[in-house]
């Protein structure tokens, strides 16, 4: 049990590794929230633009992301750390958080919205109060992934200066310390399978009430 | 009213117009059935109308304005709109839906809990048990009722009904089509009925407007439409048993003659003398209660009425007992008891009273007869 005894003895960097982790996590998926989820919608009105937009999203996550970091941080804006980081993450998520968004709106069934519309409510209303209700739980599936997502490719960054668990990883494989790889991989697995569980429980709430009630 | 004046719809990439420079206006309070094969442009006609489809050129008025002055949103809000699919939002209950129109005209709680009840009372469900229920809760012809309340929410002067019968079994429709026209009976809006079912439309239209191809091939009531199909497509869609049809269009009580006899019960040794006194064809038997239990054509009297015995006429005469009509059944019903008891002549009913005779000579002179107002 060397692991555990290991993690005990340096817990308080360990802790701290953590809590930079969490700390990308959530300013990388809050930002992705903010920026993907009205693109989304936006593109929900606009085939042409859906088309595009989506083909973007599509190629940014075909990038192997050691590949994405290193490049970013030969942007001299970017450079080492954060922001680099936290701009890959938020291009990964494009993907999962705009195109859920999209086929969300997308699989609202066709006669709602032509019945709303021919009862004089404006796209906007119909947008707030049958679109995004309808789509909640397919959004939420994207907001799911995207955070699975982030935990696991976070832990990349280390390789570009975040001092997160990932680093476990990258300075445990410099000096070969087993205990030091293992504990930081277990620990970002860990994280990953907990927040994917936690909101799959979230997920199926998000099933309005309406459609989980059968007749009978 | 509803005046549509030389209106063309191109669809964006089609080369055929969908609706093709069609005049057609509909009158305060009438109901006019659009039919005609399915891609013909009733949809898209309809769909002008609300302006969720612009017209690609033409004007369509209502009660004299120019639609395209109004918002669209503000003009949907004041008609009644009901599609085949329904629509009702799922994540809604059926108050919620219903309440749909009244919340975006701003209406306080109350008076919407109020109308929704009464809307669901109006189109025969119970408010207490169906008001906070989910659509997926209903059955198809229970979620129709829904759709039709929740057009009607605002009491708008107009509805547009895109085939709203369409989806549900023949009982439930032909159930939701009677109670409909009872409705629209005590309601009188102008309404823009789309189906395509030629059946429904001579039962659902004051006035029915057949399409082929995006062209208006004729408008008429019923009666016009099934007396003078103006070519063969026409004659062709409404097909060949058109007359029996028109059967359909027609109470009893409307082509019922008066020349009828009585006689009573103990009148029977005379009924010969009697019904060759009275000169009519028919004479119906009377109990001593005055009720009608029996017929006893004249023909027949004349041709072995006096050798019959006073108890083999009275048998004769019951044979008929069934022969009774009510005077609101329609022509097509006592076509099917005039066959079905194989007799001539059928005793109209008013309530327990008798009220006229109407023969299968008078069935087959209306049904023969080209036009009559
Ligand atoms: N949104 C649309 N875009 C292009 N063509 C359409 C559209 N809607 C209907 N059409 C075409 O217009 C014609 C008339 O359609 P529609 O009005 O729906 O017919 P109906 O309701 O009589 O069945 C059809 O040929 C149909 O394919
Ligand atoms: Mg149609």
């Amino acid at each position: 049990m060397s692991i555990v005894q290991y993690f005990l003895n340096n817990f308080s960097f360990i802790s701290k590794y953590a809590a930079t982790h969490f700390s990308l996590i959530f300013g990388a998926v809050l930002i992705s929230l903010l920026l993907w989820l009205p693109v989304g919608v936006l593109i929900s009105r606009n085939e042409k633009l859906a088309n595009t937009v989506l083909g973007i999203a599509n190629t940014i996550y075909c990038i192997p992301s050691l590949a994405l970091f290193s490049f970013l941080v030969t942007i001299p804006a970017f450079g080492l750390g954060r922001k680099s980081a936290l701009l890959a993450l938020v291009l990964y998520a494009m993907m999962p958080l705009v195109r859920n968004v999209y086929q969300g709106i997308k699989i609202v069934d066709k006669s709602v919205i032509e019945a709303a519309r021919g009862m004089g409510m404006n796209s906007w209303r119909i947008l707030r109060e049958i679109q995004l209700p309808l789509a909640a739980p397919v959004i939420f599936a994207g907001f799911r992934i995207t955070v699975v997502m982030t935990t696991g490719v976070a832990a990349i960054a280390a390789y570009i200066g975040e001092k997160n668990l990932g680093r476990l990883i990258t300075v445990g494989l410099n000096g070969y310390n087993v205990e030091m790889i293992v504990t930081g991989a277990l620990l970002i697995a860990l994280i990953a399978i907990v927040l994917d569980t936690v909101l799959g429980f979230f997920e199926r709430m998000m099933i309005p009430r309406g459609l989980r009630i059968r007749r009978g | 009213m509803i005046k549509l004046i030389n209106v063309t719809k191109i669809y964006a990439g089609q080369k055929e117009p969908a609706v093709r420079e069609l005049n057609l206006t509909v009158e305060e309070g009438e109901s006019c059935v659009l039919v005609g094969p399915s891609g013909c442009g009733k949809s898209t006609t309809l769909r002008m109308i609300n302006r969720l489809i612009e017209p690609s050129s033409g004007t369509i008025l209502i009660d004299g304005k120019d639609i395209r002055e109004t918002d669209p949103d503000q003009l949907r809000m004041g008609i009644g709109y009901v599609i085949q699919q329904i629509g009702l939002l799922p994540h809604r209950t059926v108050a919620e839906n219903i309440a749909i129109v009244p919340r975006l005209y701003g209406w306080p709680k109350d008076k919407i809990k109020e109308r929704t009840d009464e809307l669901l009372e109006l189109v025969g469900l119970d408010p207490e048990t169906t008001r906070s229920k989910y659509p997926a809760q209903l059955s198809g012809g229970q979620m129709q009722r829904v759709g039709v309340a929740r057009a009607m929410a605002v009491d708008p002067p107009i509805m547009l009904m895109d085939e709203p019968f369409g989806a549900v079994d023949p009982i439930a429709r032909n159930h939701l089509q009677d109670e409909f026209l009872r409705l629209q009976s005590l309601m009188r809006k102008t309404i823009c009925f789309v189906t395509h079912d030629i059946n429904e439309a001579i039962k659902m239209g004051d006035r029915i407007a057949i399409f082929n191809r995006g062209e208006l091939v004729q408008h008429g009531s019923p009666h016009e439409i099934l007396s003078n199909p103006v070519n063969e497509f026409v004659r062709d869609f409404i097909g060949y048993d058109r007359v029996v049809k028109k059967l359909s269009l027609c109470r009893v009580g409307a082509i019922a003659r008066k020349d009828f006899g009585v006689i009573r019960e103990s009148e029977l040794p005379a009924a010969a003398e009697i019904m060759r006194k009275q000169q009519t064809e028919v004479s119906f038997l009377l109990d001593h209660l005055g009720a009608p239990g029996g017929m006893l054509a004249r023909k027949l009297i004349e041709k072995q009425g006096a050798a019959l015995s006073p108890g083999a006429l009275k048998e004769l005469a019951q044979k008929g007992r069934e022969a009774f009509i009510q005077e609101d059944a329609l022509l097509r019903d006592a076509l099917s008891l005039l066959f079905e008891l194989s007799v001539d002549y059928l005793g109209v009913l008013r309530g327990e009273t008798l009220c006229g005779v109407v023969s299968l000579a008078d069935i087959r002179e209306y049904a023969a007869g080209k036009e009559v107002d």
